[in-house]
């Protein structure tokens, strides 16, 4: 497959994020930043430690994971969705000589790059104004969990962006099932808090592996290959199911 | 004999219980400026879907210079220019930004497509607001710099897709002027509802209903077609319903109609004009003249008067 088509499409992307990136970062940071401070501050009292972490640290590698993923979501979904219901510029792109899987490649890749940016912005702040430290060599480890994490829930945003024709819907979906998926991985609190009989079942979706795993990965350095296996074929599998969907959706 | 820009041979597409093209044959000479009417639910945008590869015919085959749709997408692609009726620009790059990306898209190379871009900037005016958004253009500018867009590559087929819709007069003449200018240099295919605009700039048309085709020809031919009736209008001082009578009665007349002191005569053939003249022999005549039949006049009589949904 020729990518050519894919390079432009995400260059261009990449265009516009460069000319709105102050404004991109204050947005993103400002959401994760006030839980930070609500949670981690404000509770910090009230909870104490969990397994072992002050609580405010607990949630750090969280609250980083969380603005990657929700930023490779929310790109790929709006992006596709105005651009092929809005702007119409999808219609503009498939009379030219690439396929259709290209301009999906590319939208999934956006979405992906928006995630590792703003993830690592506020990772940065996070750093520069809380006690949060970890190691820098456990970073690569964290990697290998946010890389295939943002793509997966960039390939997400993609099949929400092609099914739904409407951007009311879009935000329905984000409230019912993509924040719940989030919240409830462990973001907040650690998995030995749902009972016994749930737990296999909260472990084996994707979004727990990939918040467990990226902050284990983070805080103490552990590398769960089970945890990075789940996450990387989930966003494999997610992959090929978006392609699939957004070729169906354009030949009608 | 050279391949046609375009071909269609017993093209269907199927909707669920629409038929939107049905059993359509069409041949379009390479260099043309053809012309497709057809009033709103015809087939018009199925067609046009099919013929630039967004949509695959139910059944049916369709030759793009000689390649076949269903096999040869990317090389279609890489050779037509498509202006649809909605504008597809990106209002987040510029006007050069949104050439640009095309020119990318089509594996242009940079020195390639800034050369291009600057003389299509130039050819549509546009040069001096290159690094404008163009949510700030005017409508006849924004439908200029898709005009440019479509051009980048060099196409040998362009479609336009209703490339007027929605501009004022003197924009609709530039488009039209910039058309008349590429004539000969690449097949032009036009869909339009306008019917001066492709009496004005195709030189076949081709009228669908229903999707089918309902007449294929020059506007000459078309208006020929019609019927082989001509009208003629005759002004008189007086008498009017006198002479109305009176002509009613020949078995040359086939039709008579009457507004104020004018009668429109519908003939068998301009061969009875003479006998009209004669029996007209001192009748206060003021003016005798031949009513043109329009393009609209043919479009109504094979498509019918009622509003479409």
């Amino acid at each position: 497959m020729i990518m050519r088509g894919s390079l432009a499409i995400w260059m261009r992307d990449m265009q516009v994020l460069r000319r709105a990136i102050f404004s991109e970062l204050v947005a993103v940071v400002a959401y994760p930043l006030t839980i930070y401070l609500a949670f981690g501050i404000g509770m910090q009292s009230y909870i104490g430690a969990v397994e072992g972490s002050p609580y405010s640290l607990f949630i750090a590698p969280g609250l980083i994971t969380m603005t990657a993923v929700n930023a490779a979501y929310n790109e790929s979904v709006w992006s596709l969705w105005f651009h092929r219901r809005v702007q119409f510029t999808v219609e503009s792109y498939r009379v030219t000589p690439i396929s259709v899987s290209e301009i999906i490649i590319a939208k999934i890749c956006t979405g992906f790059t928006h995630g590792i940016i703003k993830g690592c912005a506020v990772g940065l702040v996070i750093f520069a104004i809380t006690p949060f430290r970890f190691p820098i060599e456990h970073l690569f480890n964290y990697l290998v969990f946010l890389i295939p994490g943002s793509a997966l829930f960039s390939c997400a945003g993609v099949i929400s962006g092609t099914v739904m024709d409407k951007p009311e819907t879009i935000g329905k979906v984000e409230a019912v099932l993509v924040m719940p998926l989030i919240f409830m991985s462990g973001l907040f609190f650690p998995l030995s808090s749902y009972p016994p009989d749930v737990l296999p079942w909260v472990r084996a979706i994707p979004t727990t592996a990939l918040f467990e795993g990226a902050r284990r990965a983070l805080v103490s350095g552990d590398m769960s290959t089970l945890h990075v296996l789940q996450v990387s074929v989930s966003a494999v599998i997610l992959f090929a199911v978006a392609v699939w969907i957004f070729r169906r959706k354009m030949a009608e | 004999m050279p391949v046609p820009a375009i071909l269609t041979k017993s093209l269907t597409k199927q909707y669920a219980n629409l038929t939107a093209l049905n059993s359509f044959d069409l041949e379009v000479a390479q260099g043309s400026i053809f012309g497709l009417l057809g009033p709103n639910g015809a087939g018009k945008t199925t067609l046009i879907r099919i013929l630039t590869t967004l949509m695959r015919q139910s059944s049916g085959e369709v030759f793009i210079d000689g390649l076949d749709i269903r096999t040869e997408g990317r090389r279609i692609r890489s050779m037509i220019g498509v202006v649809s009726q909605e504008n597809s620009l990106d209002r987040y790059l510029t006007a050069r930004e949104n050439l640009v990306l095309h020119a990318r898209l089509h594996g242009m190379d940079r020195k390639t497509y800034n050369r291009r871009i600057d003389e299509l900037l130039e050819l549509m005016g546009l040069s001096a607001r290159q690094k404008d958004f163009p949510d700030t253009f005017s409508g006849g500018m924004q439908r200029r710099l898709v005009v440019a867009r479509a051009l980048l590559h060099q196409p040998q087929l362009l479609f336009l897709d209703e490339p007027t819709t929605g501009l004022d007069p003197q924009s609709r003449r530039a488009v039209w002027d910039y058309i008349r200018s590429l004539a000969g240099s690449m097949t032009i295919f036009l869909t339009t509802h306008y019917l001066e605009e492709a009496e004005q700039l195709c030189d076949r048309i081709a009228i669908m209903d229903h999707g089918r085709l309902v007449a294929l020809g020059s506007t000459r031919e078309l208006k020929d077609r019609l019927s082989g009736a001509t009208v003629y209008e005759i002004e008189l001082e007086r008498d009017v319903d006198q002479y109305e009578t009176l002509l009613r009665s020949m078995p040359c007349v086939r039709d008579i109609g009457v507004l104020n002191n004018r009668l429109q005569v519908t003939l068998e053939c301009w061969e009875c004009l003479s006998e009209i003249v004669t029996a007209l022999n001192g009748a206060p005549v003021r003016s005798i003249s031949l009513k043109e039949r329009t393009l609209e006049d043919v479009f109504i009589s094979l498509t019918g008067a009622g509003v479409r949904e």
